[in-house]
Order: structure tokens, then C-alpha cells, then sequence
């Protein structure tokens, strides 16, 4: 439950961390997408949680999206159609979940940045038929590199540092593998 | 459940683009708007900057006032000054609009100019409580009255985002413009959304004419849209201003009335409308 309370309160702060530091470097060629990498480092966490077969599903994932995506389509300087964010960070995370958990890291981290890179140029699209922006930084390669790098990077760490600390889940008094599902 | 979900998100597309959902926006504004100010001021507080904020005041006040003074159209009837409210640029969008820490409750409303101590920086979009949402000159969707400071030719100045330059597009086909010619804004009626005379450009290339119907030319802004910090707003012409004075024979009263000002605008922030209006005599 930890996990669940700490990922929302991250997607809903990411977009005041995009609007008052991450969009003022000045990287070159753009700047990452804070919110579309924490959505798709932290669905992974989620779906510890949930019992294989029931529980939050996918579903968490996509809702965990759609939050995040209408919190940053509304958050102040945002001028463009409320719900575009929503729109691809909800499938964004639906598409996190779906990457097998039994996955090896490599594979976990390489779908995340597939991931990252779809939803991203999903954005660009969708800004350019939408709201007008010119298809050249809707779609500026600079900044869909650095968010697609960034969310590998994340989720790399993630799914590294969990092997040794119990991070928000699995107190040490209950058995670590329940039923022998659990990859170590 | 993710399909329900994307159907609600292509549902809130749909509505918006037919009815514009401001409810929503004036909900975020108002939650998001104040977490970015208190995110921002922090990074400030932090960097030992808040200690400036008597500077800026003063600083914001002053370049009013120099705006108003570099103006060669006489001013409109109602006043000679304008009254200002300063502010930060609190958050940086990437839809060419940046937020800023005075809102309503400082009595910024859409439509107002928005400059700082380089030039102009754009005109307010909409606001919130504490914050408001100001369009750049430079956005893809802005488009701004402008004219050549030299030659007093008339034109619009629009973004070109992608290379952060502004397009003018002069409306006499034989203006005579060339690289290094300043551009400054037009100015509106009732000051609305610009005031006149403010720095915009200086002219980098002259476009060949494509079509002999405009003049075009490539201009490089004064400001800095990407490091915007300390940005001035300006609400409107000083109430009860005095008819316009002799600048030169006033000059040594002038500053008198200033370090006589700067005194007083540290015991009683109150007086600071009146005691501005005041100076604004001494100044012309």
C-alpha cells in the first residue's frame, strides 16, 4: 500500500518539478519529461501489489497514467487541450503494465524505454494535430531522446535497488516468497 | 478499465476543443499555481535571494517608469505613468507560456503586458489566485502590433518557436528595414494587451520579398525567454496622474523625491500607489 500512496503523491508532483526545474535547463536539444518517465519507473510498483490474474490489473497502471496526465494538463503554464496528456500517459502506463515481471532487467528496462519513446512521440503527434504546434518541436528529437533515456535510467535503478531493500513493501517478518512466485 | 479510462481522456479532448474547460484550469491554477510558488520561492529563499525582493520592487518601479519616460507618442489622456506589480516567472511550460507568482489577487487579469529589464517578454493569458499564465512573444500562437523604431513603420511580430527568433511582417512592401533596426511594440488600446514602445527586437535578417504584399524580416527578441526571472506586469495607466511637465527642468528635484520615496517605501508598503504617482510628477 506503501508503494501505491508514494506513487501517486510522486506522479502529482512531478509536474511542479517539470514547470519550475526541469524546464529550465537548458540541455541541448530539449528537456525530459519528468511525469511520463515517473509514470512508467513507478507502474512497476503497483504490480507488485497486485495478485496475479486479480487485483488492480492493468488497470492500475492506466489509472495511475490518467492522474498524472490531467494533473500536468492542468498545472498552470500548460496552454494546450486538457486531456492530451491524460490521453497518452494513460496508455503510457497500461502499456508499463504489461511488461512480464519475470522479464530479466535488460528486458524490463529495454520495454520501458520502448515505452517511453512510443508515448512520446504519441505526444508529439497528438500536440501538432491539436493545438497547432509546429511538427519540428512536437516531435524534437533532443527531447524524446532525453525522455526515453531517462525513463530506462529510472527504471534500471528501481529494479535494481528493491532486490536489497524492501522499498515500501514485503516486511521482513513475512515469508519473502510466498508461494515460490517471486523471482529472486 | 484502461479503455474506460482512454475514452474519458478522448471525452475531455472532445469537450475542450468545443468548450473550453476553464473550471478545470481555474481548479489547477489555483492547487498547482501555489505549489510551483512555493516551490519557486524556496529555490529562491535557498539562494538567499529574498532578501532582494525590497530591490526588485524598487527596480520594477524604475523601469516603469523609464518605459513610460522613452515613450515618443504622447501618452494616452488618462495618465502619464503606469502602475506595475512585479513578479517571478515561478514555471516554464512547453507550450510557450510561463507561470508567474502575481495573480488575481494582485490585480493581474488577462490581457496585461508582460516585460522585464530586457524587453518584452509577452502578455498575461490568464490567471489564477496567486499566479497567472503569461503567452511569450515568442509562442507559436502569439502574435504581436509592432513598428520600427527608426522609421515608425507598422507591423506584426509573430513566433517562430522553434529557433526562438520572431518573425515581423512589415505592412508597407517598400519599408525600408535592414539587420540592427530595433523593434518595438505598437501599443493597444486602453494598454491592452501592449503597452507602446516597449523593446521587442533588433532586426537579424531581412526575408527576400517572397510576395510584394509584406515586408518581412527575422528579429531577435531582448529578452530571455529561457531564463526569464524578475518580470514587471503591467495593470494599467497610474490613476490621477498630472498632466505631463518639462522633463529637464525637473531633473534635480527628481532625485530628491526618489531617496525622499525609497525611505518611505520601507516604513508603509501602503503608500507605495500614491508616493509612485507622486514621483511620477517629479519625473516628468
Amino acid at each position: 500500500m506503501r508503494a501505491v500512496i508514494l506513487s501517486v503523491l510522486l506522479v502529482l508532483a512531478a509536474p511542479v518539478l517539470q514547470v519550475t526545474v526541469v524546464n529550465g535547463w537548458a540541455l541541448p536539444g530539449g528537456v525530459p519529461d519528468l511525469v511520463l518517465i515517473c509514470v512508467i519507473a513507478l507502474v512497476p510498483l503497483l504490480r507488485t501489489r497486485a495478485v496475479a490474474g486479480a487485483g488492480p490489473g492493468t488497470g492500475a497502471g492506466a489509472l495511475l497514467g490518467f492522474a498524472a496526465g490531467l494533473a500536468a494538463d492542468v498545472a498552470p503554464p500548460a496552454d494546450h487541450t486538457i486531456g492530451r496528456l491524460a490521453l497518452v500517459l494513460c496508455l503510457a502506463g497500461w502499456a508499463a503494465m504489461r511488461i512480464p515481471a519475470d522479464d530479466g532487467a535488460a528486458r524490463r528496462v529495454a520495454g520501458a524505454a520502448l515505452v517511453a519513446l512510443g508515448a512520446s512521440l504519441a505526444e508529439g503527434v497528438l500536440a501538432a494535430l491539436l493545438d497547432g504546434t509546429p511538427w519540428a518541436s512536437a516531435l524534437a528529437p533532443g527531447a524524446i531522446a532525453w525522455t526515453t533515456g531517462g525513463a530506462a535510467l529510472v527504471t534500471a535503478g528501481l529494479a535494481l535497488l528493491p532486490r536489497r531493500r524492501s522499498f515500501g513493501r514485503v516486511p521482513a517478518s513475512r515469508p519473502l516468497y510466498p508461494r515460490g512466485g517471486r523471482r529472486a | 478499465m484502461p479503455v474506460l479510462l482512454a475514452l474519458a481522456a478522448v471525452a475531455l479532448i472532445a469537450a475542450d476543443t468545443v468548450i473550453p474547460l476553464d473550471p478545470l484550469r481555474a481548479f489547477g491554477s489555483a492547487v498547482y499555481g501555489g505549489l510551483e510558488d512555493a516551490a519557486s520561492s524556496s529555490v529562491r529563499w535557498a539562494s538567499g535571494a529574498g532578501r532582494l525582493e525590497d530591490l526588485e520592487r524598487e527596480n520594477t518601479r524604475l523601469r516603469a517608469e523609464l518605459l513610460a519616460a522613452r515613450r515618443a507618442t504622447p501618452p494616452p489622456a488618462e495618465g502619464n505613468g503606469y502602475q506595475v506589480v512585479s513578479a517571478h516567472a515561478v514555471g516554464f511550460g512547453r507550450d510557450g507560456t510561463v507561470t508567474i507568482d502575481a495573480g488575481a489577487d494582485a490585480g493581474v487579469t488577462p490581457d496585461m503586458t508582460v516585460f522585464d529589464a530586457d524587453g518584452l517578454v509577452g502578455r498575461v493569458l490568464r490567471t489564477g489566485p496567486g499566479t497567472a499564465t503569461v503567452q511569450l512573444a515568442t509562442a507559436s500562437g502569439a502574435s504581436v502590433g509592432a513598428r520600427l523604431e527608426g522609421s515608425r513603420e507598422v507591423g506584426l511580430v509573430t513566433g517562430v518557436p522553434e529557433h526562438g527568433l520572431l518573425r515581423l511582417g512589415l505592412l508597407n512592401p517598400s519599408a525600408d528595414v535592414k539587420p540592427g533596426d530595433r523593434v518595438v511594440t505598437l501599443g493597444s488600446r486602453d494598454l491592452r494587451p501592449f503597452v507602446p514602445d516597449v523593446p521587442i527586437g533588433t532586426v537579424v535578417t531581412v526575408e527576400p520579398a517572397a510576395d510584394a504584399l509584406t515586408r518581412t524580416a527575422l528579429v531577435r527578441p531582448f529578452a530571455r525567454f529561457t531564463a526569464l526571472e524578475n518580470v514587471t506586469v503591467v495593470l494599467g495607466p497610474l490613476p490621477d496622474a498630472p498632466a505631463v511637465t518639462d522633463t529637464s527642468t525637473k531633473e534635480p528635484e527628481k532625485k530628491s523625491e526618489k531617496t525622499n520615496k525609497s525611505k518611505k517605501l520601507k516604513k508603509k508598503k501602503k503608500a507605495k500607489k500614491k508616493d509612485t504617482s507622486r514621483h511620477a510628477e517629479g519625473a516628468r
